[in-house]
């Protein structure tokens, strides 16, 4: 899994041509993913957030961390490893504007 | 195109949406005419998600609100909505909102011509043969209409699904209908017309629980109207059934017609379609038109008037019984009608009347008649048509 953090646009101020050259680069990504087969899916967030913590499930409203540590979507990829996850990562279109993508590996239990 | 982005944003948004697309192709329109691109559908589908962008900023603009800016990561979101099989399925829950039975009829014509197949205004008006200001105001309601009740892109309840499609067939049926009768000489937007029907049909038949015997009779008569219509007309005439060129007819859509016909009768409902569908397989089927088989077409026409009575059904067979010569039964027929309850249609009873009359030689009588249809009829094709049979039958009996 691959978990894209940063500001989001609107925050970062975005001139509308920009913002189309962005997400040029972005369907682009996710169409070489896809061409090929090894992209399984992924979200986009919301910034707002809710958290249930306690004993007293205590209800609070986010955002909770600052706007360029905020979690603004995730892909999921089919790959051998981490590493080859990295490889993939080269392409995410925002490292310009500070972006990070952090991989983890989803748990499979063997069949 | 207008369905995918209204899945997105929300119909509240219609006439934004609208607006874009015209944009997008107006665009595509400017830029094709120096260098048409290889793909034009990718090309397309690369404007629409560009300008999905566009729309999602001053969406947001408007809301002033921070919670649907785009990460990009949306892009895998977006992407998605323009897959074929989601662009069917937006432009499926369009159709219901098209259908909705808080538009008026007109209304929902008119809508579903823009937001589902894209017309413009212009063309809309065009095929409809009213004024573009007319289509507009229709418009303007039926969006209003939307907007005040709230109405979503959100399929019927199942209970709610019958009832439902009935309304959707009926407005596919007209759609064709207009296709279909049309007589302007520009008949490109008429043969869209019953393209649209049919493919609308199509995208209905694709849903399992949207699947009924109505929708397959539908679906069955729309192929095999469509397959006569390179027949039906040359030039500014039109041809009838009895002297089109049976060679012309175009064979695929009868089968694929007698298809949708066979499974239409294994539902268990029954619907007008059902029997219309037969009719006109009946008239496919027929090597020539004295080879039709009438008995088989009068005993549908019984099953019609019997699901629901109506004096159009009580002409059409009074005007087989003269095809077939049963003068008789033809006028007992016609004595059965109340011309008043035809309205506009008044001028065929005459016509009707005209030929039997000249069937059973009482000449003065028939040329009353016709003349009375001729000074009702309203279309200038059928007049000339009627004054051609009119002078052919007087002019026999001067000889």
């Amino acid at each position: 899994m691959m978990i894209f953090i940063g500001a989001d646009y609107e925050e970062l101020g975005l001139s509308p041509d920009q913002l189309q050259e962005r997400m040029g680069k972005w369907f682009a990504w996710g169409g070489k993913m896809k061409n090929q087969g090894i992209l399984r899916g992924g979200e986009a967030l919301h910034a707002n957030a809710k958290r249930v913590s306690g004993p007293d499930r205590i209800v609070s409203d986010g955002p909770f961390v600052e706007m360029k540590e905020l979690i603004g979507g995730y892909y999921t990829v089919v790959a051998e490893n981490a590493d080859a996850v990295v490889k993939i990562a080269e392409d995410f279109p925002d490292y310009d504007l500070g972006g990070t993508v952090e991989i983890r590996e989803i748990i499979k239990f063997e069949q | 195109m207008v369905a995918v982005l209204s899945r997105i944003f929300g119909l509240h948004h219609l006439e934004l949406i609208e607006d874009a697309v015209q944009d997008t192709f107006l665009k595509a329109a400017t830029s094709w005419r120096s260098h048409i691109p290889e793909q034009p559908e990718a090309w397309l589908t690369q404007a629409a998600k560009n300008r999905t962008i566009d729309l999602l900023r001053q969406i947001n603009a408007r809301k002033n609100r921070q919670d649907q800016i785009p990460h990009g990561s949306v892009a895998l979101e977006i992407d998605d909505r323009f897959l074929e099989t989601d662009i069917a399925d937006s432009q499926l829950r369009m159709i219901f909102v098209a259908c909705h039975p808080a538009l008026a009829k007109e209304e929902q014509i008119a809508f579903a011509l823009k937001a589902i197949s894209g017309f413009s205004m212009k063309e809309i008006a065009g095929a409809l043969l009213l004024k573009e200001e007319t289509i507009k105001k229709r418009l303007v309601r039926a969006r209003k209409k939307i907007a005040d009740l709230n109405i979503t892109l959100s399929f019927p309840e199942p209970k709610e699904i019958s009832s439902r499609i009935s309304g959707v067939l009926q407005i596919i049926y007209l759609i064709f209908n207009e296709g279909f009768h049309s007589t302007k000489p520009d008949q490109l937007i008429s043969k869209d017309l019953c393209g649209e029907a049919l493919r609308l049909c199509k995208l209905l038949l694709l849903k399992e629980s949207f699947r009924t015997g109505s929708l397959y009779a539908l679906f069955a008569l729309m192929c095999f109207h469509s397959a006569r219509l390179e027949a039906k007309q040359m030039g500014h005439d039109i041809i009838d059934l009895k002297h089109q060129d049976r060679g012309k007819w175009y064979l695929p859509l009868i089968v694929l017609g007698n298809d949708a016909l066979e499974k239409s009768f294994s539902y268990s409902d029954r619907s007008l379609y059902h029997y219309e569908a037969a009719i006109a397989s009946e008239h496919v089927r027929a090597v020539s038109f004295e080879n039709t088989n009438w008995q088989h077409i009068l005993g549908y026409y019984d099953e019609m008037y019997a699901l629901s009575p109506s004096n159009q059904i009580l002409l059409s067979k009074a005007t087989i019984y003269l095809q077939i010569n049963q003068s008789k039964a033809a006028q007992k027929t016609l004595n059965r009608i109340r011309p008043e309850e035809l309205g506009q249609r008044k001028y065929l009873y005459h016509g009707c009347y005209a030929e039997y009359y000249g069937q059973v030689q009482e000449k003065e009588n028939a040329l009353k008649e016709f003349n009375l249809a001729i000074s009702l009829c309203t279309n200038h094709l059928e007049r000339v048509y009627l004054e051609r049979k009119r002078d052919a039958i007087m002019g026999s009996s001067a000889d």
